[in-house]
């Protein structure tokens, strides 16, 4: 991203971040952290090709991306994945194999007999496949967001972005999600084993200090890279002691 | 306190006034309607060939939904059109002595304006609403974005199939629903005491039938689909929606396809009249 406006997405004159400068290298892991509402989930939907920026350019894989879509656009799409926030919009009233199945069912142009062993393998890696006939909407948050994630990983995506990975989970999810996103910035052997460029946002970067190698700062609408972790936890900068400290 | 002349004066100004926003306002939707129409047509004609294994069975569902399922109440609704309309004017034009003015004028009533549009009524109250509230849903809890982040055209994969699935679905209903009310019609008439055997009156229909009027039976079905599942999708997608907003576009999806139905019955007005 080069000098970008992220704005909102029902009123695209209203920005929300300014200034963006990121560049994000191959195998790299980032945290953006920052208050809520501070314009997190509308960077990664910006770095995602979803949502238009009203300045400067993002580029994705060396593809300009404005929101538009393209040919081209989708195809880099289909690079990224992005695991959203909360129950991670899945489709409420499909299941959880249909859910996961989706993209390569529409991408293969496949049946769902035809990939759904394979998508109940993949179902098995991320501790799923006791959900798989559920309907996904009647699933708890945690294991929504876990659905999410393996939906998004299905098409074996260069870049994963994810928004609040570890919010709300109880300590076992936690526990969970950093052994997978550590096995994921390895390479996964189950996913080609090829190491994967994360991007994580979040509100309690505490939670993801053992995994984010660079970290970067949304706040009062302006964006700011810190750099490494020890630069990241030795920063006296009072907005950044708010989100990293306990102290009332 | 003002002179009458000045109070009529602003009365006019604020009547024309609230009537040339109500025209801008329409004219607006309109082509905001018509703009999705064209991009969904166009994503059918350049994605015609791409995933039909996901494509495919979303639109045979919509054909399920949308005409299978209507099926009983359009057959119904044929019959009582049938018994209402089609025997009491069958057995006043015999009282009258006037049976040579049976076809022609089952052929304007029931096939040419009647059935397409009751039909495309139909499929607007019995599927359309519901519709309207799916789509309404998924673009609220950003269903749609996320479909987006997985690289999926969401006019690929939400609207042909519902475009594909009522507009097969308005024709077919359109025939049965002719056939309905003319057998029903006939049967209502017979017992009555009309003297004319099912082959007489059935070749009195044909015979008043000319050979455009079944290009144009076509063409009008097919417009009253596609223009029926894009108002429906319109309302559902276009409009940045919270859920709160799904209810008011729904009765606005409603009002829209009838007033667009209608306008679409009107300019094949004159083509009639040409026959």
């Amino acid at each position: 991203m080069s000098n970008v406006t992220v704005v909102q997405s029902r009123s695209p004159r209203l920005p929300v971040v300014s200034g963006v400068d990121w560049d994000v290298r191959q195998g790299e892991c980032w945290v953006v952290t920052g208050l809520q509402g501070s314009g997190k989930t509308a960077l990664l939907e910006t770095a995602a090709g979803l949502r238009p920026y009203s300045e400067g350019q993002v580029q994705v894989f060396g593809t300009p991306v404005q929101g538009a879509e393209s040919d081209e656009v989708a195809q880099v799409r289909r690079r990224i994945g992005l695991v959203f926030d909360g129950h991670g919009r899945l489709f409420g009233a499909e299941t959880v194999l249909e859910n996961v199945a989706l993209p390569l069912c529409y991408h293969a142009n496949r049946s769902l007999e035809d990939v759904s062993e394979e998508v109940m393998s993949f179902l098995k890696l991320l501790g799923l496949e006791g959900w798989a006939n559920q309907a996904a909407g009647r699933i708890g948050r945690a294991w929504a967001h876990r659905v999410a994630l393996a939906r998004a990983l299905i098409l074996r995506p260069d870049l994963l972005l994810i928004d609040n990975p570890l919010t709300a989970l109880d300590a076992s999810h936690v526990r969970w999600w950093r052994y997978f996103l550590v096995r994921l910035l390895e390479g996964h052997p189950g996913l080609g084993g090829k190491p994967m460029t994360l991007v994580l946002a979040t509100d309690e970067p505490r939670s993801l200090l053992s995994i984010g190698q660079k970290f970067a700062v949304t706040h009062g609408g302006k964006w700011r890279c810190v750099g490494g972790r020890a630069e990241f936890e030795q920063c006296d900068d009072p907005e950044l002691r708010e989100l990293l400290d306990d102290k009332d | 306190m003002d002179p009458p002349i000045g109070g009529v004066s602003r009365w006019l100004r604020g009547s024309f006034g609230l009537a040339g926003r109500w025209l801008l306002g329409g004219l607006g939707t309109s082509r905001r309607i018509g703009a999705f129409t064209l991009i969904a047509l166009g994503t059918l004609v350049t994605k015609f060939g791409a995933s039909p294994r996901v494509i495919r069975p979303r639109a045979q569902n919509e054909i399920l939904r949308a005409g299978v399922n209507v099926l009983p109440i359009v057959c119904f609704l044929g019959i009582a059109l049938g018994v209402v309309i089609v025997g009491q004017t069958v057995l006043l034009l015999v009282q009258v002595g006037q049976t040579k003015l049976m076809g022609p004028l089952l052929v304007t009533v029931v096939i040419r304006e009647l059935a397409p549009l009751t039909a495309s009524m139909v499929v607007l109250a019995r599927v359309g609403t519901a519709a309207v509230t799916e789509l309404g849903t998924s673009r609220a809890v950003g269903e749609v974005e996320a479909l987006e982040a997985l690289g999926i055209d969401p006019i690929h994969y939400l609207v042909v199939p519902r475009l594909i699935g009522f507009t097969v679905s308005i024709v077919c209903l359109t025939v049965y629903m002719i056939l309905s009310a003319l057998v029903a019609g006939y049967v209502v008439a017979f017992f009555r005491g009309l003297p004319m055997g099912p082959t007489q009156f059935f070749r009195g229909v044909a015979d008043a039938l000319s050979w455009v009027d079944f290009p144009l039976l076509a063409l009008k079905t097919v417009a009253f689909g596609v223009l029926t599942s894009m108002i429906i999708c319109y309302h559902g997608l276009a409009d940045p929606l919270r859920l709160e907003d799904i209810g008011r576009a729904t009765t606005r999806t409603v009002a829209h396809t009838l007033v667009a139905s209608l306008v679409v019955d009107a300019l094949f007005l004159p083509v009639y009249l040409l026959l």
